[in-house]
């Protein structure tokens, strides 16, 4: 096995007094795709942009394929580049906006024409090869634009927020056709992006990013459902926060003293005697029927404040007795809906409650 | 309100309606108005007048050099201007765009003492270094505009699929603005045309514009000719226009962008 395909060891950038990354580093393997995920102005374009060529980075070092960066301008990268907003050449058809990357490599006519009409097939944009990319809807020029970038045969695929220019149905739609023409093409691909749904279910691994830094990188569903730490669990996610002590271990689990009663967790011997925070993701929140057994573990008492259907989904606000209001989020079972003023007993298994110190440091 | 634009319209419209009459005047002598029957004479006398054709030729060759050059030079200027940082490139385009506000005369007057101090004497080059420095400013103006609707992410999607920066300008930038590039060039020769401020200063005895001979036959031998070479003047400049219109827009050339796909 050879090496990653990108390496950024120790990257910085810095514009004038605004440090925009700092002490970035991470690889990508042949074949695998990344998702740098953060808000915006967490750094993750300006990564985008430096790893492109179209920035410098001011410390560190950018390796593709082995070969260092420093000096290479962005038109010598083999990297096929995703934009925003597409980026097609509006003065050109969709044959040619795709053709645009071979050309300028000089590779010869007929052979041009084979690859354009192979990529119009990997992207199912047959009897659109005349039109102006203009006249496309924007699921269309998203289309293009991924061919035109495979087109080049990139050593890597960036792509900047690639679903964040379509309306929500589409965006869905668009996610799985994204998946499917970058994993047909065998691409080496980072998508940049501020959508956790996006992240998640693009990328074989997660790179949240905040303030210039990486905060945690892993499997997005382990990122998920361990997050290490308080930021992590906001941008992946939503998230239900108590405060309190971890305390003693009690049949096996240890004992969380939050205000709304003591919960019992997973074992966390390391952080006993700690200040924490205990974040419980809305769906791990279950809504107890009036019959259900009392022997459940972690159960909360609250009051339901709001109801929102979703169709497929159903969204609750519950107050708990120390006025804390949880969000909690079941599946449509055309389960019995308990209504706003309605007391509700809540309850969550103990695997499902992560810790995180209030101390929490950086995780890389 | 509507008085207010009767009152331009009036003032506006009506001198031009009377010189569009008079120089119909089938009289002999500068008539009162209106002209009791119409002829071509004054016309026919423009196009047989060797001073005021020499002037004519020596116009339109002024405007189409400099036109030409202005849009050249705005070209290279405007995509120079683009890859300055923002503080510079703010202070180069007023620089750029300054001869706008400096009246004729004294772009006329200044040039006259620079082309004394540089020893240049060719009346014709005398007139086209005035006539680019006229003209450049709408060029690049119109240019600049163009280039502004440009994304930026279009230049970088073409660097990154292996042009480099001169074959982006040139597959990318130069197609996207072709329009603004049209525009300027136009406008730089209606300009250069119209122009009698910068011209009445460096004209000479052989080399001077048509707009600087109608000023000198207006104090030599005052007749109606000089209605019908106004009137001829205000038909290239419609036609110009119209071209212009046709072409991108009136409305967008004066806003903002002329950016077209």
């Amino acid at each position: 096995m050879e090496g990653p395909i990108l390496e950024l060891r120790d990257v910085g950038k810095r514009f004038g007094p605004l440090t925009a990354v700092r002490d970035v580093s991470f690889s990508v393997e042949k074949g695998e795709i990344i998702a740098l995920l953060g808000p915006s102005g967490c750094g993750k374009t300006t990564t985008l942009r430096m790893i492109a060529g179209f920035l410098q980075p001011d410390e560190g070092r950018i390796r593709i394929a082995g070969c260092d960066m420093a000096r290479v301008p962005p038109y010598e990268r083999n990297i096929g580049l995703v934009f925003q907003d597409y980026a097609l050449f509006p003065h050109l058809s969709v044959e040619q906006n795709i053709a645009y990357g071979l050309r300028q490599r000089g590779v010869e006519q007929n052979k041009v024409s084979v690859r354009v009409r192979e990529m119009i097939d990997l992207v199912r944009l047959r009897g659109y090869e005349a039109q102006r990319p203009t006249l496309l809807s924007g699921g269309q020029q998203q289309r293009v634009a991924l061919a035109r970038a495979i087109a080049i045969a990139p050593e890597l695929m960036l792509l900047d927020e690639p679903l964040s220019a379509l309306d929500a149905k589409l965006r869905q739609e668009l996610r799985f056709e994204l998946k499917r023409i970058l994993l047909t093409a065998r691409c080496t691909a980072i998508v940049v992006t501020h959508d956790q749904e996006e992240a998640m279910s693009l990328a074989d691994r997660v790179i949240v990013m905040d303030g210039g830094r990486i905060l945690q990188e892993g499997a997005p569903t382990a990122v998920y459902s361990r997050p290490a730490s308080r930021e992590v669990a906001e941008l992946i996610g939503r998230a239900n926060w108590f405060e309190g002590e971890v305390g003693n271990l009690v049949d096996g689990y240890r004992e969380f003293l939050s205000p709304d009663g003591p919960l019992l967790i997973s074992d966390r011997p390391d952080l006993a005697g700690h200040s924490c925070r205990l974040c419980v993701r809305p769906e791990r929140l279950m809504i107890l029927g009036e019959t259900s057994a009392n022997d459940r573990l972690n159960i909360i008492k609250g009051t339901v404040t709001t109801v929102a259907h979703l169709g497929s989904a159903i969204h609750y606000e519950i107050q708990l007795p120390s006025g804390r209001v949880v969000l909690v989020f079941e599946q449509n079972r055309d389960q019995p809906l308990p209504g706003v003023g309605t007391p509700v007993r809540l309850s969550f298994r103990p695997g499902d409650g992560v810790l995180i110190p209030e101390d929490a440091p950086v995780v890389r | 309100m509507t008085a207010t634009i009767v009152a331009i319209i009036a003032l506006l419209v009506v001198p031009l309606a009377i010189t569009v009459a008079m120089s119909f005047d089938a009289r002999e002598y500068l008539g009162p108005f209106p002209p009791a029957r119409l002829s071509v004479g004054w016309y026919q006398r423009f196009f047989s007048d060797d001073y005021l054709m020499h002037g004519l030729r020596t116009s339109l060759l002024l405007a189409v050099i400099s036109a030409t050059s202005a849009t050249t030079l705005g070209i290279a200027a405007a995509l120079a201007i683009k890859r300055l940082p923002k503080g510079a490139r703010d202070a180069v385009t007023a620089l750029f765009l300054a001869p706008l506000i400096v009246p004729g005369v004294v772009v006329g007057f200044a040039l006259l003492l620079f082309y004394a101090r540089a020893g240049i004497d060719n009346g014709f080059l005398r007139l086209l270094g005035g006539h680019v420095v006229i003209t450049f400013p709408y060029a690049i103006r119109t240019i600049l505009a163009a280039l502004n609707g440009v994304p930026p992410s279009l230049i970088d999607a073409a660097l990154s699929l292996g042009a480099n920066h001169r074959r982006a300008v040139w597959t990318v930038t130069l197609p996207l603005i072709r329009t603004g590039i049209v525009a300027g060039a136009i406008f730089a020769f209606a300009f250069s045309l119209d122009d009698v401020a910068a011209s009445l200063f460096l004209s000479d005895p052989h080399n001077y514009t048509l707009p600087v001979a109608l000023v000198s036959m207006m104090h030599a031998n005052f007749d109606l000719t000089i209605a019908a070479v106004a009137v001829l003047l205000m038909g290239v400049t419609a036609v110009l226009m119209l071209a212009l219109d046709r072409l991108a827009g009136l409305d967008r050339i004066v806003g903002a962008s002329v950016y077209r796909a």
